[in-house]
């Protein structure tokens, strides 16, 4: 074949894959955190206005809870006092705990900083701070889909646990009992400087209802 | 009741919520309940001991979803029943339509929106008496979802009467459960892999049938979270006989290292209008850039060859070559280039019978392994060359003049062509016999793209020309072989009966495929090829002229029995294809109702020109113990039968990674859940064992 209709056959056939087309269905792209790997940096300011960001929680073991009071699924686990638990247990052992609010202006789950101290008193609950997030850029970040949806951070800032807070992903208050609480098992293996058997699992409960 | 009051609770933050300024979706209040739930049946009355058909209607609020039972996607919860039924009565497992997509932010959600049905096969005891009414009731609960979520339950209850005769139908039930029926995912009718890298997972499906410009959109809906990302875009490439689709790699890992389930949704524009249909799709790794799986196939493929040494319809042929070995005191740079040269023959034979498999199907066929035997041509012309060789082996006649022949035959120059052909002929006789490792191997080859392919089929030929070319190669290796005596002549005639025997099966392969008129020609041929033999014996002292005129009916005769070849495949009419052995014969049609109806299914894809699968159904299939396991357990049982050519089973083969046979599938009950394979090779135990795990 001479060079000439070499080029030329290329070109067709190149034509031809053109003329085949290709179909792009659109939806936003987003990549979630790998875990095993440094997480995300960020910085956002709590309910007090102080900035918190994750390169000074370095030493400390972090855990990452995304909330929205009004979703069913984060009642379930408030209501029975599932998450509350969780959380005095952790901070009890020097675990920084931030409980990350996503919900933009406007969408269920969006507090202001006064309604968020109360939301935390009213619950009993037991974060460290309460982040404020309603651009929603550290839950993109981070590829938090659901409310609840959890991570943990060893005292390196590697990302270390990425998902659900337990394995029955329901609204029914009666399968807090018995459940396999993931971030309890990560918190576990990581003060212990283990490697989390099961790093990722599909996180289950509301959408985070971003802008 | 705690339950009920968090709904309420729920529910009353929901709808304070929603009545309030920032109403995020709906501008007027949310409906209450936002879903409406009510049972339906197919039929107006059940008859005892039969399977009948409910199912949970949904009647969705505008604007929100619920969610699809096998992947809700990176939010929500499927839709679920809790039954409360009669003594007597049974029920499956929700058959899924299949979902649409709802993108909520960066999470993807799988469901249905304004009206869903939802399937469900019942079973009814033989006991029931004819006159009662049953009474199925059920709470569903269900999370209804727009930018939020609630969660909703309801009681449902049917009353339906029993009844001796034959079911009443129900007209609005039937006419919405066959709808929904329509809306389930068929098994897929094309092969399908896919490729994972870090960041994306690329699924290639072989489409037959589908015309690119037709297509409006397709989307894969994996069965697991985690594969792939949920919400991330899938870029679809549609060319004639090929679809890929690329998408970002989802979160888990490990997801994207075993068998990837899903339903792919291809939306077709037919006049006028948009036509979706579901596959269900099972998409097996491929990893294209992964040397290590292609090395993996290459070392299969060598070991299945070795085995293929001790297979019945190579066996006798080898044994004849080794046989010459023995007697042979000729120079060792000749006995290696003997070795060579049929080493050559193999791998040449293969090259042919592997390229043409390739090329045919890049041409769209849907063939496999094994698919020449599909001609009875073919399969004639093979029992032809097994009966001159069986002859030539009984004494009727001797290509080289004087016995011992074999052996001068090998140490004379003209052996070498001998040599070569007793390669190909290895090649030939081998394929109806499937060994173990090849399965998985030429399954894997046909789905690579050729070089690795035929490296495969290349490693296949090495192993089966292994033994002999070692023997060839290192002398101190004959040692092993016993001295030469009277006994080679015994054992060589010997060597021709499994050769004759094989020639009965072939003919009994023709009689499959074509009846008995195809049988008739077959062994009209046997005769002509016998008549030539002993004619061309019979001549070898006679005056010139007479042998010369021996040798035109000789080549005539060989030719009359080479036309009855083709004849008989022309007269061909297959069978009737349903057998009085239990087994019924296998249709997508049949194995997607046997499972809707939530039995248990195995299919047994098999063929009559491949031994291997014969031997599988005579010792493990048909025995007792497998029989009334069978029974014990309910299951269904369908047979494909790949003797004569069929895409359809070619499609079944390609979707479990397979390209010939045989292929043992072990469906479980409930009709949701990937099939077992059982192993190449069965035994009893092994069938009997996979049965007790159902």
């Amino acid at each position: 074949m001479s060079e000439l209709s070499r080029r030329a056959f290329l070109a067709a056939s190149g034509l031809a894959v053109v003329a085949r087309g290709s179909l792009v269905i659109p939806s936003p792209a987003w990549a979630a955190p790998k875990t095993g790997v440094a997480a995300p940096a960020f910085t956002a300011s709590t309910t007090t206005g102080k900035a918190v960001s994750l390169a000074d929680q370095r030493g400390k073991i972090v855990v990452l809870e995304w909330t929205n009071h009004e979703c069913p699924y984060v009642l379930k686990h408030y209501e029975t006092n599932n998450m509350q638990a969780l959380q005095k247990e952790a901070t009890g052992q020097g675990v920084v705990w931030l409980t990350i609010i996503s919900s933009a202006p406007g969408t269920q789950g969006f507090v202001s900083a006064a309604e968020a101290d109360q939301l935390t008193a009213s619950r009993r609950a037991a974060p460290t701070s309460v982040l404020l997030d309603p651009t929603g850029a550290v839950g993109k970040m981070y590829g938090a889909t659901n409310t609840p949806h959890m991570y943990v951070i060893d005292k390196a800032g590697t990302l270390m646990y990425a998902g659900a807070i337990d394995d029955r992903p329901t609204t029914r208050r009666s399968d807090v009992q018995g459940a396999q609480n993931y971030v309890r098992e990560a918190l576990q293996a990581v003060a212990a400087g283990q490697p989390v058997k099961t790093p990722v699992t599909r996180a289950y409960g509301c959408t985070v209802k971003y802008a | 009741m705690l339950l009920r009051m968090t709904f309420a609770f729920a529910l009353t933050l929901v709808l304070a919520f929603v009545a309030g300024a920032a109403a995020p979706v709906t501008t007027a209040q949310p409906p209450s309940p936002l879903v409406r739930v009510e049972l339906i049946s197919e039929t107006a009355s059940i008859r005892p001991g039969e399977t009948f058909w409910v199912a949970i209607r949904q009647e969705i609020t505008p604007g929100w979803h619920t969610y699809w039972g096998v992947n809700p996607g990176d939010a929500g919860e499927p839709t679920r029943i809790e039954w409360t039924l009669p003594a007597g009565v049974t029920a499956g497992e929700i058959a899924w339509p299949y979902p649409s997509r709802f993108p909520v932010g960066i999470a993807m959600s799988y469901g249905y929106e304004n009206a869903v049905v939802l399937p469900i096969p019942m079973t009814v005891s033989g006991a029931a008496a004819p006159g009662t009414t049953l009474v199925l009731r059920g709470q569903v609960s269900w999370l209804v979802c727009a930018k939020i979520c609630i969660p909703e339950e309801a009681p449902v209850a049917l009353s339906i009467p029993v009844t001796a005769g034959a079911p009443r139908p129900d007209p609005r039930g039937a006419s919405l459960i066959a709808a929904a029926r329509r809306s389930l995912p068929v098994p897929s009718p094309w092969p399908a892999s896919y490729a994972a890298t870090p960041e994306t997972v690329t699924l290639n499906v072989t489409t037959r049938e589908l015309a690119p410009e037709r297509v409006a959109e397709v989307w894969f809906y994996p069965s697991r979270w985690g594969a792939i990302a949920h919400a991330a875009p899938q870029r679809a490439r549609i060319e004639p006989g090929r679809l890929t689709l690329e998408v970002e790699r989802g979160q888990l890992a490990e997801a994207a290292t075993t068998t990837l389930d899903g339903v792919l949704v291809v939306a077709e524009r037919l006049d006028g209008g948009i036509a979706r249909q579901a596959f269900a799709l099972r998409a097996e790794p491929r990893p294209a850039a992964n040397a290590r799986a292609a090395l993996w196939a290459v070392l299969l493929a060598l070991a299945g060859g070795l085995v293929l040494n001790l297979m019945p319809c190579v066996l006798p042929v080898l044994s004849v070559k080794t046989l010459a070995l023995v007697g042979h005191a000729g120079g060792r740079a000749t006995l290696r280039r003997h070795g060579l040269v049929y080493t050559a023959g193999v791998l040449l034979s293969f090259a042919v019978v592997g390229g043409t498999l390739l090329a045919l199907r890049a041409g769209g066929q849907a063939i496999g392994w094994g698919f020449q035997l599909q001609s009875p041509t073919v399969v004639i012309l093979l029992a032809y060359v097994l009966f001159a060789v069986a002859l030539s082996l009984s004494g009727v006649f001797i290509v080289s003049g004087r016995f011992a022949g074999a052996g001068h035959a090998l140490a004379g120059r003209a052996g070498y062509t001998g040599s070569f052909f007793t390669g190909a002929l290895a090649t030939v006789a081998a394929t109806p016999c499937t060994a173990p490792f090849m399965g998985a191997a030429v399954g894997y080859a046909v789905m690579q793209p050729w070089p690795i392919a035929l490296l495969i089929f290349e490693a296949l030929a090495l192993g089966l020309a292994l033994p002999f070319l070692l023997l060839t190669l290192v002398p101190g290796w004959r040692r092993f072989l016993p001295s030469p005596g009277p006994w080679m002549e015994r054992l060589q005639q010997a060597l021709a009966f499994p050769l004759y025997a094989s020639v009965a099966w072939l003919v009994w392969v023709v009689s499959q495929q074509t009846g008995s008129s195809g049988v008739a020609a077959a062994l009209g041929g046997l005769v002509l090829i016998g008549f030539a033999a002993w004619l061309y014996q019979a001549s070898r002292g006679a005056r010139l002229t007479w042998r010369r005129a021996a040798t035109l009916a000789v080549a005539a005769l060989a030719l009359g029995a080479v036309g009855l070849g083709p004849l008989t495949s022309a007269m061909s009419s297959p069978p009737a294809a349903a057998r009085a052995d239990g087994w019924e014969p296998f249709t997508d049609a049949r194995l997607a109702e046997l499972r809707a109806a939530g039995k248990p299914v195995f299919v047994n894809v098999t063929a009559a020109w491949c031994l291997t699968c014969l031997v599988n159904e005579r010792v493990a299939l048909r025995s007792p113990a497998v029989a009334e396991a069978l029974a014990r357990r309910g299951v269904a049982t369908l047979k494909a039968d790949w003797t004569n050519r069929d895409p359809a089973i070619t499609r079944v083969l390609g979707s479990f990674g397979r390209n010939g046979v045989p292929l043992y599938l072990l469906y479980p009950a409930g009709g949701s859940g990937a099939p077992a394979v059982l192993p190449q090779i069965l035994s009893e135990s092994a069938v009997v064992d996979a049965l007790d795990k159902l």
